[in-house]
């Protein structure tokens, strides 16, 4: 197995996983999704909400803002040991106390922890209008993307198998299946057909359909290429990174309990 | 209030939506001020061109209700 990165600009990636199988992708792809921890809000002290929006839809959209996470500091609430009351090692209180009229923005946050702040500054939570009035304390803490979306450290994260396209002898240049392929697979080049991008191809197998000589052929590859988009807690190839590990414990655990049986 | 994130896929938007309204305000079409902002998805696009704020409509009747 091995990862060939394409695009990584931090934050949106692209990489190829070579001579892996359709197993192996999914479960990277489900671990980055839902078994990295990151920060998010959690638990939202309201002492005074005079504003237009209910208590539980304001401490809805803090819970959305993304925090950046520094995971060597906290632990998880659950194996900390404060045994889950909450502790400056398993959680951070952010806290807000504003007045109208002006728009609050995420960047309004002071938290008590420098390091976990909005990931944006500029993302507008409430606005407020003359006379009303926020004070609010909110509780972050490390959770789960299986527990709730806002602790996702990746929006997109897909990947898709790629493809082995080859035309053989029997082709009688037709260029029927030029005219079909949606992505542009195939060319015409001194009156033989020829595969150009197979890259691109995301085996919809039209050109099978068309081909009456039934000169193309289709494969799976054991190559996948991913797409991920990180939220912004921390970098793509940390969520990959971390994801493997989470694997990897995972999947010791499992030999451990294999072995008492 | 503006969605702080697209519903469908989950990536933050909301940081976007000051500069978006900027853009409509200096006469730019809504798909130019997408395409500068690199909204690429139609699921996070769609948030933005379906937006309606309704909490300055609600101000308007401020004191009328309490």
């Amino acid at each position: 197995m091995k990862v060939e990165v394409i695009r990584d600009d931090g934050f949106w990636t692209e990489f190829i996983l070579r001579d892996s199988n359709p197993a192996f992708a999914n479960a990277w792809r489900r671990a980055m999704k839902s078994h990295v921890p990151v920060m998010a809000v959690d638990y939202v002290d309201i002492y005074m909400n005079s504003s237009y929006l209910y208590d539980e839809i304001l401490a809805h959209r803090i819970g959305l803002i993304p925090l950046k996470t520094n995971l060597e500091k906290f632990n998880l609430q659950n194996q900390c040991v404060c045994g889950g009351e909450g502790c400056p090692s398993c959680q951070v209180s952010l806290r807000l106390n504003v007045e109208g009229p002006r728009v609050v923005y995420s960047g309004d946050f002071v938290s008590d922890d420098p390091e976990t702040v909005p990931v944006f500054d500029n993302i507008p939570v409430i606005e407020l209008f003359e006379g009303q009035q926020l004070m609010l304390e909110a509780v972050a803490r490390l959770g789960f993307g299986r527990e709730h979306a806002k602790f996702q450290p990746v929006s997109v994260c897909t990947y898709r198998v790629l493809a082995r396209v080859r035309i053989n002898e029997s082709c009688s240049s037709c260029r029927k299946c030029v005219q079909v392929c949606p992505r542009n697979v195939f060319s015409v080049d001194e009156d033989r057909v020829r595969v150009i991008d197979e890259f691109s191809c995301t085996l919809c197998k039209d050109c099978l359909k068309v081909c009456e000589e039934n000169a193309i052929e289709l494969t799976e590859t054991d190559d996948f290429l991913f797409t991920v988009e990180s939220i912004g807690q921390m970098e793509v190839r940390e969520v990959a990174r971390r994801a493997l590990d989470a694997i990897k414990s995972k999947a010791q655990e499992m030999v451990s309990l294999m072995e008492e049986l | 209030m503006f969605p702080v994130r697209c519903f469908t896929c989950g990536a933050v938007i909301a940081h976007k939506y000051e500069d978006y309204k900027g853009l409509i305000d200096s006469g730019k079409s809504p798909k130019e001020a997408l395409d500068e902002l690199g909204i690429k998805r139609y699921c996070c696009r769609r948030m933005f061109l379906t937006y309606k704020s309704v909490l300055k409509e609600f101000a308007r009747y401020h004191g009328a209700v309490g």
